[in-house]
């Protein structure tokens, strides 16, 4: 705390003393108010959803190529839940699995996600729904965008904000710790995994 | 530097004075010492008027201590001493020390010596030298004998407080709120120049103005019955035929105190004139205004009273109290004007140089925060004005609002009018918008639940107990840099020889010669841009005036159908001659010209005169009900 005038009191022109505050440089008696810095808490990330983008939201998609993870996975519709296979447990769910893109996505309001985007299927197969996924998620790397199902033009209508919105700020994670945390129990690693029995109709 | 082992000398000051209701202080002992040293020195009032300067060091090199310094500081404005470079207020330091926290026997000297286990003397001891203080001479010797023993016990106290709070002060900033309670000495000097004619008139007539007020502002409403009586349900009817949402209770009666009607005549004026006829019907007492013999209102600025540090003066004494209208009665006198200097959208502004968001930071600097929001919504497109888009602007408006003041989406929904869900999706916008500040805020919560305190830049400390409410945490930034803003700018202004005559919120009220106010405006504005340069680290906060010159008067717009309709209720009271004007009531007359450098005991001339003065001929034109005087 340095002074950086001789505090002599001066005196106004309204004949009063005055204090020794005009001789001191405030800056040295600020405290910082950078409570962000200051808490000495972190934010955790403990859960990745695997999921759409609402209708109603508007995200942007990473735009580095190592957080598009391209994979085959099994998407179980009653329960909302997307899962992993391991090769060895390939062989027994064939049908099932689907060859998607995951890309790391985030929501304006800051939520982190794996959006799955589906690829054409083993035998080529591709359609509008699927191409035009894909296509908005390329869109969301540059854009804050929203994606939303038209059944009129049979795939994904994209809406762009017009607004000046900055860039959002991914947190210093890998994509791998991603994927675990997306995927840490929804893994499918042997062929008696319940939920492939379940799909085969054998529980 | 700055700290107490600095100073050669370090003394602990005590006055007892005596004066009017919003009268200048009229010094009556001394009592100082030196508590290196330990020379004491006690001297008495005819003593005192001799003396051109302390008898006690107050240069750079000493340190003066008092308690609730402005009192002694305006006693020192009275004998025409000057101020000391370094002061500390352990008053302050006690109120910060335990700001947030239980203080059994209050905020007080003795409740401090209470606090600190130290020896005090009883309370009632007290009050009666207090009471032969404000009683004023001629004294008796053992009268003279015992006020200075009294004296010396207050400073004795000080030498006890002193050690004790030491090692917990933060002293470089306790200092620099030293500087403040000089300045607020100043304030409390200067006072406020009011229209004591009319307030004389208002106060003869105000049961009879009362019954005016109720017919005439409820043609509007007619919530009330036989002129008297507030009909709640009637009151219900009115808010559904205006389509008004009202809060209720848990019970599903509407809120019916004050609080309520002060916020809902925020978010809907057409309630605004009930508010402030209930409050001006069950709540004014125009008699506790404190306006001194020279016309000037006065009171306790309260620095420091509030938790964010803020000042709380006295409602009822204080002119800018909850009554807006009441402001007319500021009026400067011939040949001076007044100006209203105010930060724009302060909260807004703080919120966004603290938190270091960018964004935010930019929607400030548009100079339409509000509908800069709108805008990075994308609610509005780039090029729409506060004409194009008022209504979404408003909306946005009273979302930025809602975040300060910690609302919910229900609360929202009601002051906009619009469903809750509509509300939720407006705060999810700001969040979204908005995102490093809200990590910002939500990092403050988690410093205040973690650390147990909060803090302002220059150092004001909150104390997080168990009643700590999340978002009156999260607004403390806002509020209590808020605080140290208007006091570095009221330290700054004064110092530099601006009249401040009174803080308010977040504005500076100031006074000059009508030729040289623009230069006072100027000086104003640049000791707030600096204090906000100060207290935000370089972030500059924008500031407007509103210049007053006599003959017009100060006008809330707020108030102004009120104000309106008292002046008309005067008017025809005059008219009718229903003033009586046999009647005489205690009021204080202003001198032909106004002197505050007059000898304070000059503030004994209180009179007694006539109520004749009702007469309207008598009234100035500037007060007839044209409004165009209003801002």
């Amino acid at each position: 705390m340095t002074r950086h005038m001789e505090p002599t009191p001066t005196v106004t022109s309204n004949g009063h003393g005055a204090s020794a505050l005009p001789g001191l440089n405030l800056d040295d008696f600020r405290l910082p108010q950078n409570f962000t810095e200051l808490v000495g808490v972190r934010r955790m990330l403990t859960r990745v959803p695997v999921r759409r983008p609402d209708r109603q939201w508007f995200v942007r998609t990473h735009p580095e190529p190592a957080f598009h993870f391209t994979t085959a996975i099994i998407e179980v519709k009653e329960d909302r839940e997307h899962y992993l296979v391991r090769p060895q447990a390939m062989e027994a769910c064939m049908n099932e699995l689907q060859p998607t893109i995951l890309h790391a996505t985030m929501s304006r309001a800051g939520v982190l996600f794996l959006w799955p985007t589906r690829l054409p299927n083993r035998d080529g197969k591709d359609n509008l729904w699927y191409a035009s996924a894909r296509e908005a998620a390329v869109f969301a790397e540059r854009h804050w965008a929203s994606v939303r199902a038209s059944t009129d033009l049979g795939g994904y209508e994209v809406f762009q904000a017009i607004a000046d919105i900055p860039d959002p700020e991914w947190p210093n994670i890998t994509m791998p710790e991603l994927l675990a945390l997306a995927f840490k129990d929804k893994i499918i690693d042997a062929i008696d995994h319940p939920v492939l029995l379940r799909l085969q109709g054998a529980v | 530097m700055l700290a107490p082992a600095a100073f050669t000398t370090v003394w602990v000051v005590d006055f007892e004075f005596g004066g009017e209701p919003g009268g200048h202080p009229i010094p009556r002992c001394l009592v100082a010492k030196e508590l290196r040293s330990g020379r004491e020195l006690r001297v008495w009032e005819s003593e005192l008027l001799q003396m051109r300067h302390p008898p006690y060091g107050i240069g750079p090199d000493d340190l003066m201590v008092a308690f609730f310094a402005s009192a002694e500081l305006g006693c020192h404005l009275a004998l025409g001493w000057p101020m000391p470079a370094h002061l500390l207020d352990v008053y302050v330091e006690f109120s910060a020390l335990t700001n947030g926290r239980a203080r059994p026997c209050g905020r007080g000297l003795l409740g401090a010596l209470a606090y600190f286990d130290l020896p005090t003397m009883l309370a009632e001891e007290k009050e009666h030298w207090r009471t032969l203080a404000l009683r004023g001479g001629p004294w008796t010797d053992e009268e003279r004998a015992g006020l200075l023993d009294y004296c010396a016990t207050d400073s004795q106290a000080l030498e006890l407080l002193l050690p004790k709070m030491a090692p917990m002060i933060d002293w470089p900033r306790a200092l620099i709120r030293g500087c403040y309670m000089a300045a607020v000495a100043r304030m409390e000097r200067a006072g406020v120049p009011i229209d004591v004619e009319l307030l004389t008139e208002l106060r003869a007539g105000w049961e009879a103005i009362k019954h005016t007020l109720v017919a005439r502002i409820d043609a509007t409403y007619g919530v009330y019955e036989d002129g008297q009586t507030f009909k709640v349900s009637r009151f219900a009817r009115w808010l559904q035929e205006h389509e008004i949402p009202w809060p209720r209770l848990p019970s599903g009666m509407l809120c019916l105190d004050s609080d309520t009607f002060h916020q809902m005549a925020r978010c809907y004026p057409a309630v605004a004139s009930l508010a402030e006829l209930r409050h001006a019907l069950s709540q004014l007492r125009l008699h506790e205004l404190a306006v001194g013999a020279d016309g000037r209102n006065r009171c306790l600025l309260s620095p420091f009273r509030a938790r964010t540090g803020r000042n709380q003066p006295s409602s009822s004494q204080y002119i800018f109290g909850p009554s807006v209208w009441l402001r007319g009665l500021i009026r400067p006198s011939p040949g001076r004007a007044l100006a209203y200097v105010d930060w724009s959208q302060q909260e807004f502004g703080i919120a966004a140089a603290l938190s270091g968001d960018t964004t935010m930071q930019a929607a400030y600097s548009s100079g339409d925060p509000y509908l800069a929001f709108a805008r990075q919504a994308g609610a509005v497109p780039i090029e729409a004005t506060k004409l194009t888009h008022e209504a979404t602007r408003e909306r946005y408006k009273q979302c930025s609002l809602a975040v300060q003041y910690g609302m919910g989406a229900e609360s929202l929904g009601e002051r906009i009018d619009q469903p809750t869900a509509e509300a939720r999706a407006l705060l999810r916008t700001h969040r979204a918008v908005y995102r490093r500040f809200w990590a910002w805020s939500d990092a403050v919560l988690d410093y205040a639940h973690l650390h147990g305190r909060l803090f302002t830049a220059f150092g004001w400390p909150l104390f997080v107990g168990a009643d700590a409410r999340a978002p009156a945490l999260r607004n403390y930034p806002m509020q209590g840099n808020g605080a140290e803003l208007l006091r570095l700018a009221c330290i700054l202004a004064t110092e530099r020889g601006v009249e401040v005559v009174a803080p308010v919120h977040d504005a500076l009220l100031i006074e000059a010669d009508a030729k040289a106010i623009d230069d006072a405006v100027a000086l104003t504005q640049a000791a707030m841009l600096e204090a906000s340069r100060a207290v935000l680290s370089g972030f500059e906060l924008r500031s407007e005036a509103k210049i007053v010159r006599y003959p017009d008067r100060y006008a809330d717009p707020r108030g102004a159908v009120m104000w309106a309709t008292v002046r008309e209720a005067l008017n025809e009271l005059a008219r009718e001659g229903t003033c009586d004007d046999t009647a005489q009531v205690p009021v204080t007359v202003p001198p032909t010209t106004c002197d505050d450098t007059a000898h304070p005991s000059l503030s004994s001339s209180i009179s007694l005169v006539s109520l004749s003065s009702c007469s309207p001929d008598k009234r100035d034109p500037s007060f007839h009900i044209s409004g165009e005087l209003w801002s």
